[in-house]
């Protein structure tokens, strides 16, 4: 089993990783990578959506974005040491789970721009239904436990992302499931 | 000398906490700094709100010893 994970500023090439991951063992028959980009808009935890339908009619047709501002940058924060530790047990639990040939983790700290490459995760494994599987659990979880943490700037002023009941859903679908 | 942490908003809260302090569990931590930090105080005190010494995940009165590090983790958003 080949874990790669790091926690880098600089960008990283799909293609590459892929590459590393398809030639990791001649068992490999399925590879999945999932890659997380920085979106140009993210929720303004600032304005309410349940206001939103009550906007004035006269509001400009241009202000119904008001539940959403663009972004002029985002920022990753994490826990230099702690990170990489909670990294390397995530992948552990997956690889005790599922039958893994090869596991990369890449996700990138400091500012970022909308469009920019954040996170990556790869799986190669023998068959598709553990690659895919596996890959997911890994996003779940690295959303949920992973010490990061999201800023973003708008108009000049600093936000920070809150969590989101969605995605610790998300990660508990796995809690108590057999798929070992 | 106990040395702290505060990540995410919760540094925004504890720009001027000094980095360093006497106490013996976290949970003291989060008492001390109450009088002078209220704001810093409140926010350490949501459920969500996470403790690590060392940079293990450790319970409110997991006891400190001299040069240890204390890290205070609101929920994370990465990914």
């Amino acid at each position: 089993m080949t874990t790669r994970i790091s926690i880098q500023q600089q960008d990283f090439d799909l293609a590459e990783e892929y590459q590393l991951l398809r030639q990791s063992d001649s068992a490999v028959g399925a590879v999945v990578t999932f890659s997380g980009l920085v979106r140009d808009f993210e929720v303004d935890p600032e304005v309410d959506p349940e206001v939103d339908s009550e906007v004035d009619s006269e509001v400009d047709s241009q202000d119904q974005s008001s539940t959403k501002s663009a972004i002029d940058l985002l920022s990753l924060q994490h826990y230099p040491g702690m990170t990489e530790s909670l990294l390397e047990a995530i992948v552990e639990q997956a690889n005790q789970r599922w039958n893994l040939i090869a596991t990369t983790v890449i996700h990138r700290v400091g500012d970022l721009a909308p469009k920019d490459q954040i996170v990556l995760v790869g799986v190669a494994s023998q068959h598709r239904a553990e690659a895919f599987e596996a890959a997911q659990f890994l996003m779940d979880y690295l959303k949920t436990q992973a010490t990061f943490w999201k800023s973003v700037r708008r108009n000049g002023e600093q936000q920070w992302i809150e969590s989101k009941a969605s995605d610790q859903q998300a990660a508990a679908r796995w809690d108590g499931s057999d798929n070992g | 000398m106990i040395n702290l942490l505060f990540f995410g908003r919760l540094g925004d809260f504890a720009k001027q906490v000094p980095s360093t302090i006497e106490a013996s569990t976290p949970a003291e931590i989060r008492q001390l700094l109450t009088a002078e930090f209220p704001d810093l105080a409140r926010e350490l005190d949501q459920p969500q709100v996470l403790v690590s010494v060392n940079k293990m995940i450790v319970g409110w009165d997991q006891p400190l010893f001299d040069g240890s590090e204390v890290a205070f983790l609101p929920p994370v958003t990465g990914g």
